[in-house]
């Protein structure tokens, strides 16, 4: 290791594409969005964006950059925490595993993967799939999200990128279950580690995504230095084609998650995206869906659930860019103890954008005494034949819901576990990734009792 | 046989909610194997009995005492009295979104019970009392009180009474909102609870519901008390007469 995220000069880029036997554009890619990075200020929470977080105690030069180089290998035995999720989303699933030291793979030889699917660690997608890549991660060819311009934090991603995961499937393949990439950044503290995924849904073709990222459970027990995991997802989903994604954070209380999501769909496609955060010192999310084409459609869920002084912001951006696209928007948090929550979600629908209908939902359940919510909505829009509504609550649970249930024997806290179960379940049950709703009640239960 | 202990006495009970008296002094004995029933015009403080006996935070108790089984409950917490065997049929039960009737349920019957059942059993005991209150199963999968009829509420409320079958039942009530079938029913259902050692008390505004549980006393509530107390005659009566007659016997001849 040796190299902080703080003193990490030109020449360390340089030499991660080198000892991974990148390809000149990648290089290009990475030193460009490295110049911009070293421009760009550390954000702090005066910005709007970074409202609530506590972005300042993130030392950058107590972070030791991952150098992860080793290769992608197959499971000699089924990580527990793998084991648990296809318990809920079907066994035998095709599955990334990735952490500090290794990547592995498991069922690689699903029926899934045929008919040229391509899922793979992103290393092994640059060495074997470069010039498909390159249409996508190419300096000229990135995408432009909100945050490519004056985020330090994706900027960092672009140019450091250490590990990740590749999903592509081609024209009218549908993918009937889901595939899986799991992150656990280990038990090490004062880490930095930098995943990248993408997945490339072509014309007419479906799939179903799970991302799930966590840290050792023991070190949720010390409260150590920071380690820092900054990710960043891009979603391309094609013309008439179909995505499920669904992300799951359960890091430990040292981890400080960031994560970008970028999602891009064209004509008549419809992506839809399941954020469940479950845990971390501060987890800071910005999801920006452009909705380029007309018919195209998102449906953006959240579930949040903090506990302890947990720190929560999402930003969520709807970019209506073309006519006749539809976006709708349900983020639900519950703040226990003295966790805190900012959610700040922006609609923006273009000159161009008619007929845009556009649906945006945050509530805030706060069950302690010194949780608490931000919720702001954004409305920016230039055309004028739009459908577009907004709503926010924040409060405590309901008195009469919890008195009826202690009327039936159920203690305060069963009560109020029970009511923030149904909150969450009326956005997770519908979840279209198969299982997900059964797993994500269970892991919301979890940690609820924790 | 030894003297028999009275399932709930309430002595000269003042309740008050955000600072307004509502219960002034009400007294009331319950025996084993008794149905009382409360009629009262609306705002007479019905509701606020039950609920202050089911022990929701809003309702004060200023004065008096209510003896469950002769302990005091006036400091327990709803759950507390659920588990000594007290429950209340909500006038106005509640929605739940996102909870299932059967998740709340199990959860219901093994937080007052105490233990956990064995699902195959809890599910044998549950289509049981269903089929018997004709409960459709497809209200399990529901979300509690969600979208659910004025009927079909009261039903889920009766449903959960045998399930949990208290050793009280306090039903608000439990009778209005319900079709002439749904009345049977139920009220077939409020009977099965009422044992040698249970007994009930039905809030109501009508006769009706009485030609099938038969109470064994019937009182009269008038602005925060019980004013006026008599067997099951006493509620045609009212039915016939309304309660103009009874403020009138109260008031000294003469006095507006
Ligand atoms: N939260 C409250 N704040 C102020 N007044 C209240 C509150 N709750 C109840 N009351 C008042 O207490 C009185 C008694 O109400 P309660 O609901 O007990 O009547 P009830 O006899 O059950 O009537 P009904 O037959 O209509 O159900 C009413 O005047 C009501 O307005
Ligand atoms: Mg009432």
């Amino acid at each position: 290791m040796g190299e902080t995220v703080k003193t990490i000069a030109k020449e360390r880029v340089d030499e991660i594409t080198r000892q991974t036997a990148e390809p000149a554009w990648l290089k290009d890619s990475r030193l460009k969005a490295f110049e911009s990075y070293l421009k760009i200020p550390t954000p702090c929470n005066r910005d709007e964006n970074w409202r609530r977080t506590e972005v300042e105690a993130l030392d950058l030069a107590a972070l030791n950059v991952v150098v992860n180089d080793s290769k992608e290998k197959q499971a000699a035995k089924e990580p527990a925490v793998v084991t648990a999720a296809l318990a809920h989303l079907g066994k035998k699933l095709p599955y990334i595993y990735t952490t500090p030291e290794s990547i592995e793979v498991g069922n690689a030889d699903s029926a899934l993967l045929s008919k040229g699917v391509i899922f793979c660690s992103l290393k092994t997608a640059l060495a074997q799939h470069a010039d498909l890549l390159s249409k996508y991660l190419s300096a000229e060819n990135l995408p432009q999200p909100d945050f490519a311009e004056n985020d330090k934090f994706y900027l960092m991603n672009q140019s450091l990128f250490n590990c990740g995961a590749f999903l592509y499937v081609p024209k009218n393949v549908v993918l009937e279950s889901p595939v899986l990439n799991i992150l656990s950044s280990g038990e090490e503290t004062s880490i930095a580690l930098f995943p990248r995924v993408i997945i490339i849904v072509e014309h007419g073709a479906k799939a179903e995504f799970v991302n799930l990222s966590t840290a050792s459970k023991k070190q949720a027990q010390e409260a150590g230095p920071l380690s820092l995991v900054n990710s960043s997802i891009e979603t391309y989903v094609g013309q008439n084609a179909g995505l499920s994604y669904l992300d799951v954070s359960d890091f430990s209380g040292n981890t400080f998650a960031v994560s970008r999501v970028y999602n891009e769909v064209k004509r008549d496609g419809s992506l839809h995206s399941s954020t469940v955060a479950l845990g971390g010192w501060q987890i800071k999310s910005d999801i920006q869906t452009n909705l380029k084409e007309p018919g195209s459609k998102s449906d953006i869920r959240g579930v949040v659930l903090g506990a302890g002084s947990e720190r929560y912001s999402f930003n969520t951006i709807q970019d209506h860019i073309a006519p006749d696209t539809g976006s709708t928007i349900n983020f639900r948090v519950a703040l226990k103890d003295s966790a805190s929550s900012a959610y700040l979600g922006t609609i923006r629908v273009s000159k161009e954008a008619q007929r845009t209908d556009s649906y945006q939902s945050n509530k805030n359940l706060l069950l302690g005494s010194n949780a608490h919510a931000d919720s702001i909505p954004k409305l920016e829009i230039l055309a004028d034949d739009v459908k577009c509504s907004h709503g926010a609550t924040v409060g405590p649970a309901d008195k009469e819901q919890i008195f009826y249930l202690m009327s039936r024997g159920l203690s305060n806290l069963e009560a109020e576990e029970l009511i923030v179960t149904g909150f969450f379940r009326q956005v997770v049950q519908s979840c279209p990734v198969d299982g997900a709703g059964d797993w994500i009640n269970e892991l919301v239960a979890d940690k609820i009792h924790a | 046989m030894a003297a028999l202990q009275p399932i709930l006495k309430i002595e000269d009970l003042w309740v008050s909610v955000e600072g307004k008296d509502i219960l002034k002094g009400v007294n009331l004995t319950i025996n084993p194997g008794e149905v009382h029933a409360i009629m009262g015009r609306n705002g007479s403080g019905k509701s606020t009995l039950s609920y202050t006996l089911m022990g929701h935070p809003r309702y004060h108790i200023n004065r008096g005492s209510i003896l469950f089984k002769g302990e005091e409950i006036g400091d327990l917490t709803p759950d507390e009295r659920a588990k000594k065997g007290l429950a209340l049929a909500f006038q106005y039960p509640v929605a739940i979104p996102g909870v299932s009737v059967s998740n709340f349920l199990r959860a219901s019957v093994k937080a007052v019970r105490g233990k956990e059942i064995p699902v195959k059993e809890f599910r044998q005991e549950l289509k049981q009392q269903m089929a018997l209150l004709e409960v459709k199963d497809e209200f399990l999968s529901r979300y509690i009180n969600d979208g659910f009829s004025g009927g079909e509420k009261k039903r889920l409320e009766i449903l959960q009474m045998t399930l949990l079958k208290p050793a009280l039942a306090v039903l608000d009530e439990t009778d209005s909102g319900l079709d002439i079938d749904a009345l049977k029913v139920v009220s077939t259902g409020i009977n099965t609870l009422a044992t040698k050692e249970t007994a009930i008390l039905l809030i109501t505004h009508y006769q009706r519901i009485l030609n099938y549980v038969k109470p064994d006393f019937v009182h009269v509530f008038q602005s925060g008390q019980i004013v006026k107390t008599g067997g099951s005659e006493l509620s045609e009566e009212l039915e016939e007469r309304g309660y103009d007659w009874v403020t009138q016997e109260l008031t000294p001849s003469g006095v507006a």
